[in-house]
């Protein structure tokens, strides 16, 4: 799948910008430190799932001074146009149009668009909170199989329900209470066995793509992935046994929120005894190789958003990177110089607010060199 | 800053559920520019049903109050005080408004009870907020035989169903429990329904030979 168009309007710093990306390759963003490079790749991951990749709330993306702004992106999907509007507001939810359609559910257009992100912040991955490490996988695994986007849902809804009676209860169950803590139990155990159980077929199958994409990435290290569970035997029963000490906490102590996912570097815990390089080198083989997982697993390629990659790496790192990009379209940002052995199929050039990108065949040709402007 | 009653009418429809600051003052405003009946007729409506509509003291659904048929112990609804109603079958539902629903359908002929609600601790709702007791005395005292749970297929529906059958386990009487199915709706395509219809539906499938 691919961008053939994107439009944005009083977007970020952008009043109104388009890019017309190759359809397959790299196209590469480049201009100075705080142009917009970052942001369109944003726009294109909030086209894809509603939400930014850096964690902004939608508010933050509105222009600065005004109430509303748009992303818009034309896809192709197989063969099939797809046309994706995505408004942001300052306040409340904006409207969502797929084919010019209105669309009421977000989840009816999350996931028309499937874009795999690596951002600088991916280092958390390996040396951050195991927070981050749970949403990779579950993201992974509602791009893998949609339907499980209502297994997360309900363990939350069910772990909020169940903290909330523990907390109520203030330490002691009154009697009657219990039943009602009982089928809280079991909405969790539900939820839970059906999560946990996805994750670990995820980093089964994930195990070999990323040790794949780590050694293409000149990595020499041998990685491991372990998944953790916080508890022993049937969840239910951990949550019985833990009934106790959660009732004095108020809070749940087992379940797949308590879990941990380990990665190893020849037997070194990387996120403790890795160097800066070689973690950064492992969130982007996790990245990668979760990408190479969809790829396989949905039979479309997502389209690939790599937003600074070679600032981190060293010059053997980036060339390696340079060399082994999967197929498919790679939007790629740069504020300086990228590997010379890097094959780049379309050029653009933020600058401040505008965009110089050339449509395909277009009057201006379609190195991009002579772009036309689109600022505001 | 409007006049003061403009914006105590704002207000009061601001606090209706559902109702923003935004769309309570485009019906303030509609109220406002409508002919002084229509205005009257609507405050009307809200004053009678305040005044006549109770809960039935029976199903806990929506019931008229009448002065002349209550001896102090309440009214029944409609349904309850319908003699072809089959005393022997509930149906248990949230909200009165699922009983509507259901009511519409026509196929069912039995007798309802209305939890008020579902298990949600988050919102202060545990089993003595419900009217589970209530239920589980109707069920000796009516000789119910069986009952169909009816709550929304969300995370507290279904939360509240599980809980009832644990409950309807102490009962001393036998006691047929079924759950709706959750499945396609009739007239769809089957290439158009949800994933998640489509997989609860064939996990519900029947047997046919
Ligand atoms: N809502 C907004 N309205 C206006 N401008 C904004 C808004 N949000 C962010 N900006 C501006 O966008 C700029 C940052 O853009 P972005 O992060 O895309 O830069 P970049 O090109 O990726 O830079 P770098 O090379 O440093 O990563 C900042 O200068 C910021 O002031
Ligand atoms: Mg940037
Ligand atoms: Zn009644």
């Amino acid at each position: 799948m691919y961008i053939e168009h994107l439009a944005v309007w009083d977007y970020r710093n952008f009043g109104r910008a388009e890019l017309w990306p190759a359809q397959e390759g790299v196209t590469l963003l480049a201009g100075p430190n705080g142009s917009g490079k970052t942001n369109l790749l944003e726009a294109v991951g909030y086209a894809a799932s509603l939400r930014s990749f850096r964690a902004s709330p939608t508010a933050s993306l509105v222009r600065a001074g005004c109430q509303q702004g748009l992303v818009s992106a034309a896809v192709r999907r197989d063969g099939r146009a797809l046309q994706l509007e995505a408004e942001v507001l300052v306040s409340g939810r904006g409207r969502l149009r797929l084919n010019r359609q209105a669309v009421r559910r977000p989840e009816d257009f999350v996931g028309a668009l499937l874009v795999t992100v690596f951002s600088p912040d991916d280092i958390e991955l390996v040396k951050g909170g195991p927070q981050a490490r749970r949403d990779y996988l579950d993201a992974m695994i509602v791009a893998l199989s949609p339907k499980l986007a209502l297994v997360a849902a309900n363990l939350e809804r069910a772990l909020r329900q169940r903290n909330a009676l523990l907390r109520s209860a203030g330490g002691v169950l009154r009697p009657g209470m219990e039943g009602v803590l009982d089928v809280w139990d079991d909405k969790v155990a539900e939820a839970g066995e059906a999560l946990v159980t996805a994750r670990e077929q995820l980093v089964m199958a994930l195990v070999p793509e990323v040790e794949a994409a780590y050694r293409e990435l000149g990595g020499r290290e041998k990685v491991e992935l372990h998944y953790e569970r916080s508890w022993d035997g049937a969840l239910l029963d951990a949550l019985r046994t833990s009934r106790a000490l959660d009732l004095r906490r108020g809070v749940t102590g087992a379940g797949p929120q308590r879990d941990e996912l380990h990665f190893c570097l020849d037997g070194l815990v990387a996120r403790m005894q890795a160097s800066q390089g070689q973690q950064r080198s492992l969130a982007l083989a996790l990245r990668l190789g979760g990408h190479a997982l969809v790829t396989r697993r949905q039979g479309t390629v997502p389209v690939l958003l790599l937003d600074d990659v070679f600032s981190e790496l060293d010059g053997r790192r980036s060339a390696a990177l340079a060399a082994c990009l999967p197929p498919g379209q790679v939007l790629l940002t740069a504020a300086g110089a990228v590997p010379a052995d890097l094959s780049v199929a379309a050029a653009a050039e933020v600058s401040a607010g505008s965009v110089f990108s050339s449509p395909p065949g277009g009057a201006h040709g379609p190195d991009g060199s002579e772009g036309v402007r689109d600022g505001s | 800053m409007y006049a003061t009653p403009v914006q105590e009418l704002i207000d009061e429809l601001g606090r209706l559920p559902g109702i923003g600051p935004k769309s309570a003052q485009r019906i303030a405003f509609h109220i406002l520019k409508s002919p002084a009946e229509d205005a009257a007729r609507l405050a009307n409506a809200v004053n009678a049903a305040k005044t006549r509509v109770t809960w039935c003291r029976r199903c806990f659904n929506f019931a008229e109050t009448d002065p002349s048929a209550d001896d102090g112990t309440g009214v029944e609804c409609d349904i309850c005080s319908n003699p072809r109603r089959d005393p022997s079958v509930l149906c248990v539902v949230e909200e009165p408004r699922h009983v509507v629903a259901i009511e519409k359908s026509g196929w069912f002929k039995g007798r309802y009870h209305v939890l008020m609600g579902a298990l949600s601790p988050i919102d202060g709702i545990f089993a003595e907020q419900l009217r589970i007791k209530e239920l589980l005395a109707r069920i000796e005292a009516e000789g119910v035989s069986e009952v169909i749970l009816c709550t929304d297929p969300d995370q507290e529906g279904s939360a509240t169903a599980m809980y009832l059958v644990r409950e309807f386990k102490h009962l001393p009487v036998k006691l047929k429990v079924t759950k709706v199915a959750v499945g396609l709706p009739v007239g769809s395509e089957l290439e158009f329904a949800d994933e998640l219809t489509l997989t609860m539906a064939l996990e519900d499938r029947r047997e046919v030979s």
